[in-house]
């Protein structure tokens, strides 16, 4: 990108280098021009650019195309055709894609619901009572978010197995009847899969909590504890709207992860049994690599960027209001 | 009132949360030492399981393969976080009020929404099964982050840095080095432990781009433990071998990943 160098026009030295030193300098005497500014954020815009072009490339410009691919019908070889909104129409009249929102929706109680309810449940227990070992606690509760996504896949295979240490544990206590192949089962491999993400997601809310609750005045709480409030009650008045901002956040977060499940699911149970806990990340990847319906793919991705989008605005609308 | 038995039940409750967490993984890692090919727990531990898991599973070229791509993505990955931090944090951007939006609507953008594009694309200029286009992408992918990261850094410095850094009559990138490594390596360490994590525990951009030699090692494993869905023993062992280096990292740098994630999360 050219960029004219109105610094020598206007018979200034040119080079790129004296003009962020005048910025620096100038702005320390207060005495800051504009013609100084303009200069230093060209050379600002140097600095960015290689980050900027990285970025551009590989994120907006297939983003973009994104939109374009999913009018056409594409089984990634031969020549494709214009379709115009089939590919969308397709995803929600289509049985199979259309049930992946419902999937969507089982996956969003364990996604995000749990996760914040246990959150806020242990946030609370460990602000609550500033007592010697709650790092140890906070440290275990964060460790699934370092794993490496297959990994825990690995470990929730493990446990859900059918020799595996849940249904051993079941045979222990006498409860038989209950054990099963959790994951190859029509109605619990779903649930058995989102109890997963539970156990990922619901550290990272008590940290996000732990860090809001630091930040609300303790004036409130002793306010509460003089009316004779109890833990439960002081929870409800007090924590409770002070996390206004840290539940917006993690409602955002964990609802997009459960519409962008994918790991977890494609290692333990690749959508199965039938199609029983297939995602749209899922389905994406089955129609852009499987069996190649490149368009439809498209489709689906813009779909999921659009309802993640949508899902983010009204959240921080519904936080913010008031 | 009763603050003792209600100090004693937090603690009650808290451990029996932290042992239901741990219980996956303490089967796992009882599953990777047993010589029984269920995992099935034993007081025989067999340290050898890794070795053969190492060996059969050829995670030395796997992991190699990893590394790479991790040790690449970090290091340039932190250099355009500098570059782009110090420039919207401290020079200014020619458009910023429209560029940084752009940047931070990055944060949100999921790999699901451009792989499509992105493999068919790089498929025609022969960066599929191809190191440096997955490079290419998770660097792209760790603009946002990366600029937004190290522009808080730049703007919570105080003003006197840059005056003395400017006593040295030095440039815009002398400047930058001599202000960033004094000042800013706490911010950097943590950005370093962020991208490392991410760029290793990545697998969907690895499934769909590399293959075969190629394999980053979470690939490796997802394959191998289709391969020994029978050897229980070995594929625990598989696994950890995969996830420790982050695992080792986690346990050293605890603060720095948490406060990372959490500013991540939160954007100001």
């Amino acid at each position: 990108m050219a960029i004219p160098d109105l610094g020598v026009a206007a018979g200034r030295p040119a080079s790129g280098d004296t003009a962020a030193t005048e910025l620096i300098v100038t702005g320390g005497k207060r005495r800051r021009t504009s013609r100084a500014r303009r200069r230093s954020r060209r050379v600002g815009l140097l600095f960015a650019l290689p980050g900027l072009a990285l970025y551009a490339g590989v994120v907006l410009w297939p983003m973009v195309q994104s939109i374009q691919y999913s009018f056409y019908k594409w089984d990634g070889v031969s020549a494709s055709v214009w379709v115009g909104f089939q590919n969308y129409v397709n995803f929600f009249t289509d049985p199979v894609l259309r049930s992946t929102l419902g999937n969507v929706l089982v996956l969003l109680v364990f996604f995000a619901v749990l996760p914040i309810a246990l959150g806020l449940f242990s946030a609370a227990l460990i602000t609550r009572s500033r007592q010697p070992g709650m790092a140890v606690y906070r440290w275990i509760f964060f460790l699934p978010q370092v794993l490496t996504s297959v990994v825990t896949a690995l470990l929730f295979k493990r446990m859900y197995a059918p020799e595996g240490p849940i249904n051993e544990a079941l045979r222990a206590v006498g409860l038989d009847a209950l054990a099963k192949n959790w994951l190859g089962d029509f109605t619990w491999a779903l649930p058995a899969v989102g109890l997963i993400g539970t156990w990922v997601t619901f550290g990272f809310c008590m940290v996000l909590f732990i860090s809001g609750a630091s930040s609300i005045s303790t004036d409130l709480y002793e306010a509460a504890r003089m009316d004779g409030a109890g833990p439960i009650r002081e929870f409800v008045s007090v924590t409770l709207p002070g996390l206004r901002g840290q539940i917006a956040v993690a409602l955002t977060l964990t609802i997009t992860a459960a519409l962008r499940a994918f790991d977890l699911i494609w290692i333990t149970t690749r959508g199965g049994p039938g199609t029983s806990t297939q995602t749209p990340a899922v389905a994406l990847y089955k129609a852009a690599f499987v069996n190649p319906n490149v368009g439809q793919a498209a489709a689906i991705g813009v779909v999921m960027a659009m309802l993640c989008l949508a899902i983010a605005l009204i959240i921080t609308r519904i936080s913010e209001r008031e | 009132m009763s603050s003792r038995s209600e100090k004693l039940w937090n603690y009650v409750i808290l451990t029996v949360m932290a042992l239901i967490v741990l219980w996956p993984v303490g089967t796992f890692l009882a599953a990777s030492l047993s010589p029984d090919r269920a995992g099935r727990p034993s007081s025989d531990l067999q340290w050898g399981n890794f070795v053969t898991a190492w060996n059969d599973a050829e995670f030395a070229r796997s992991m190699t393969v990893s590394l790479i791509i991790t040790v690449v993505v970090v290091v340039v990955g932190v250099l355009l976080a500098l570059l782009g931090g110090y420039a919207f944090g401290v020079l200014g951007v020619v458009g910023e009020r429209f560029l940084f939006p752009v940047i931070l609507l990055g944060m949100m953008v999921s790999l699901e929404v451009i792989i499509v594009p992105l493999y068919y694309q790089f498929r025609t200029i022969g960066l599929t099964n191809n190191l440096f286009g997955v490079m290419l992408i998770h660097l792209g992918m760790g603009v946002p982050f990366g600029v937004f990261w190290m522009r808080a850094a730049f703007r919570a410095l105080p003003r006197a840095v840059f005056e003395s850094a400017e006593l040295d009559g030095a440039g815009p990138l002398r400047m930058l080095w001599s202000i960033a490594v004094p000042n800013l390596m706490p911010a950097v360490y943590t950005l370093i432990l962020l991208s490392f994590m991410w760029t290793w525990n990545d697998y969907f951009l690895s499934l769909v781009f590399l293959h075969g030699d190629n394999q980053t090692a979470t690939v490796a494993l997802g394959v191998f433990q289709g391969k020994f869905v029978t050897q229980i023993n070995l594929m625990a062992a598989g696994g950890l071998i995969v996830a420790a280096p982050v695992l080792i990292l986690y346990v050293i740098f605890q603060r720095k990943f948490i406060s990372g994630m959490l500013a991540g999360a939160i954007k100001e």
